[in-house]
């Protein structure tokens, strides 16, 4: 569960709501659209893979469900030619469905194991969109002439303000529930198993239970994400549900802090802008992320969201001494 | 009989670290758990919770078979238990730490958290009303909401009881309570121990402090090497031949 933040819940989201409207005001630019389109994208998925790992769990799989939903989506439109409308809801619960099997499974296992059955799977999926079905699925060369959304309420989304508008509204949904359910008991229950996985079994947490439901609504919200990305990009590869592209979620989440709701939207927004303005570094990209995440795990392991707290305590505790020193008996 | 064991092994490869353990605990006493280090009575404990299954043997909670049972389900029968390390959720405050264990028969739904339906609300307001007592109880109320992480070890002893008492258990087994503690603090914490009895719970208690032991405890079971060696009152057992030379060696 979410420690008190500074401005609360509600307050906190409507000023990231406020920032993500006023962008299109600010640019029309498309080059800063697509950025900030990928970016709530990346949010929905960062937002929803620190859900498990506020379990403890490293859900390597994460991507994969958004995958499983792109293809779903995908099929649904040009197969058996639904409205991507209907496309939209549907293609998250195959994922869902895809994940209550392989998180009853994987769930059982711990620690390393847990991380080594997800990676696992996130390889076999990747090989079946590259090496299978290739008729239905498109092989290597890619799952391709996907169509944008169709109209809706006569609006169109196949130029990019409107393509942004749609994910800024799908990524504001995704956080308003993730946001709430952190807020909520079952936050509550997750962060203590992260904590001490014995000690909240007995006291009674039904400790498969929470975890289970954090990794199916996870591969939901990630699915959510799929679905928009198969109708944007037009194209789907296998590379796209890869190692790579999940390395970088998960140090987006940690980098920014697992232990809070707010840690992977600190992270993920800040870390994209840094690659965007490095983008001269482009082949050095995972190695810088990967000295990053180290010194974050070295020297704020709770995240670069703990930082404002920890100066807070420091000074308060720094003021505490002053008193001390003074003969001044400071309460609390 | 509240809480029975009959005949209850625990081996760790060819050791025994329980070996035929048979005892009883009755409603409403305090009773104590002793034995050299390496006795097995964290081993015990970690039987009736559920921690580990029994190699052999039954554990019976109010004369229902509770072996094989997980721990969450152990403790939803009412047993509920604190360990020597780690007691208490450091990330959270007092209250969040007491509010994981307040109600664990809770709705955990999240779509009924999500929409946040009557029930849901109602069971978490029982259960804030619930966690504000129990802070009070426990002498917490001025450090209610900071992390549990910067306080002293009396109040991280404290809470992990109370965490314990949250849960509605009406056994509990506690681990080294007063491990670490100092005199005045034993004292504090033994008080609160007797109250936690006068309001009808049962505690198993394993300790060291053989003074505060003897001091609080109805009845005494010794353990020496896995096996019961004595069972009586705490006058009985600072008598008893073979506790004395389990502690001190014969003649020590």
């Amino acid at each position: 569960m979410a420690r008190s933040t500074f401005l609360g819940p509600a307050v906190t989201l409507a000023l990231v709501a406020a920032v993500g409207v006023a962008l299109p005001v600010l640019t029309q630019d498309s080059y800063h659209l697509d950025v900030a389109t990928t970016v709530a994208m990346n949010l929905l998925l960062t937002m929803s893979l620190r859900l498990q790992l506020n379990t403890g769990q490293v859900n390597m799989a994460h991507i994969s469900f958004m995958g499983i939903a792109a293809y779903a989506s995908a099929l649904a439109v040009t197969r058996l030619g639904l409205s991507f409308w209907i496309a939209l809801p549907l293609a998250p619960l195959v994922a869902a469905a895809f994940a209550v099997p392989i998180g009853l499974v994987a769930l059982r296992l711990s620690g390393p194991y847990y991380f080594l059955v997800t990676f696992a799977f996130s390889e076999v999926v990747r090989l079946v969109f590259n090496n299978f079905f290739v008729g239905l699925l498109g092989g290597a060369s890619g799952l391709v002439d996907i169509p944008a959304p169709s109209p809706l309420l006569g609006l169109t989304f196949t130029d990019k303000p409107s393509q942004y508008w749609l994910m800024l509204m799908l990524f504001l949904l995704g956080a308003v529930v993730l946001v709430r359910l952190d807020y909520s008991r079952f936050g509550l229950l997750s962060g203590a198993i992260r904590q001490s996985e014995l000690l909240a079994a007995t006291l009674g947490v039904g400790v498969l239970r929470v975890k289970l439901t954090a990794f199916v609504i996870g591969a939901v919200w990630a699915g959510v994400a799929g679905a928009f990305f198969a109708h944007s990009h037009h194209v789907l590869h296998s590379s796209d549900f890869g190692l790579e592209p999940m390395v970088l979620l998960v140090a987006y989440t940690v980098i920014g802090g697992v232990g809070s709701v707010w840690g992977p939207i600190v992270g993920t927004i800040l870390l994209t802008f840094t690659s965007e303005m490095l983008r001269e570094l482009r082949a050095y990209e995972t190695l810088v992320y990967g000295l990053v995440l180290i010194l974050t795990m070295l020297f704020v392991p709770d995240g670069l969201v703990s930082i404002p707290g920890r100066l807070r305590r420091a000074w308060q505790r720094r003021r505490a001494g002053r008193a001390d020193a003074m003969g001044v008996g400071v309460a609390a | 009989m509240l809480l029975e064991l009959a005949g209850v092994s625990r081996r760790f490869g060819g050791l025994a670290a329980v070996a035929d353990l048979s005892m009883t605990v009755a409603e409403g006493a305090i009773h104590g758990l002793i034995g050299p280090n390496g006795a097995g009575k964290s081993t015990v404990f970690n039987l009736v919770s559920g921690v580990l299954p029994v190699s052999a043997g039954a554990i019976r909670f109010r004369q229902a078979p509770i072996t094989g049972l997980t721990p969450a389900e152990i403790c939803r029968r009412g047993i509920a238990r604190t360990f020597q390390a780690t007691t208490v959720f450091r990330e959270y405050t007092v209250r969040q730490n007491l509010l994981v264990a307040a109600q664990p028969r809770v709705n955990d739904g999240t779509l009924a958290a999500l929409f946040r339906l009557r029930d849901y609300r109602e069971r978490e307001a029982a259960a804030v009303a619930r966690t504000g007592e129990l802070v009070s109880t426990l002498h917490l109320d001025l450090i209610a909401d900071r992390m549990v992480a910067g306080l002293p070890h009396r109040d991280q002893k404290a809470l992990s009881v109370g965490m314990a008492l949250a849960t509605g258990a009406t056994l509990l087994l506690l681990d080294e309570p007063l491990a670490g503690l100092t005199l005045a603090e034993t004292r504090e914490v033994m008080d609160l121990l007797r109250t936690v009895r006068a309001g009808g719970i049962t505690v198993l208690l394993v300790e060291h402090d053989m003074r505060a032991v003897m001091d609080l405890c109805d009845r005494i079971t010794v353990l020496d090497h896995g096996t019961r060696i004595a069972e009586g009152t705490p006058r009985e057992i600072q008598t008893d031949p073979a506790v004395i030379e389990a502690y001190l060696g014969a003649e020590a």
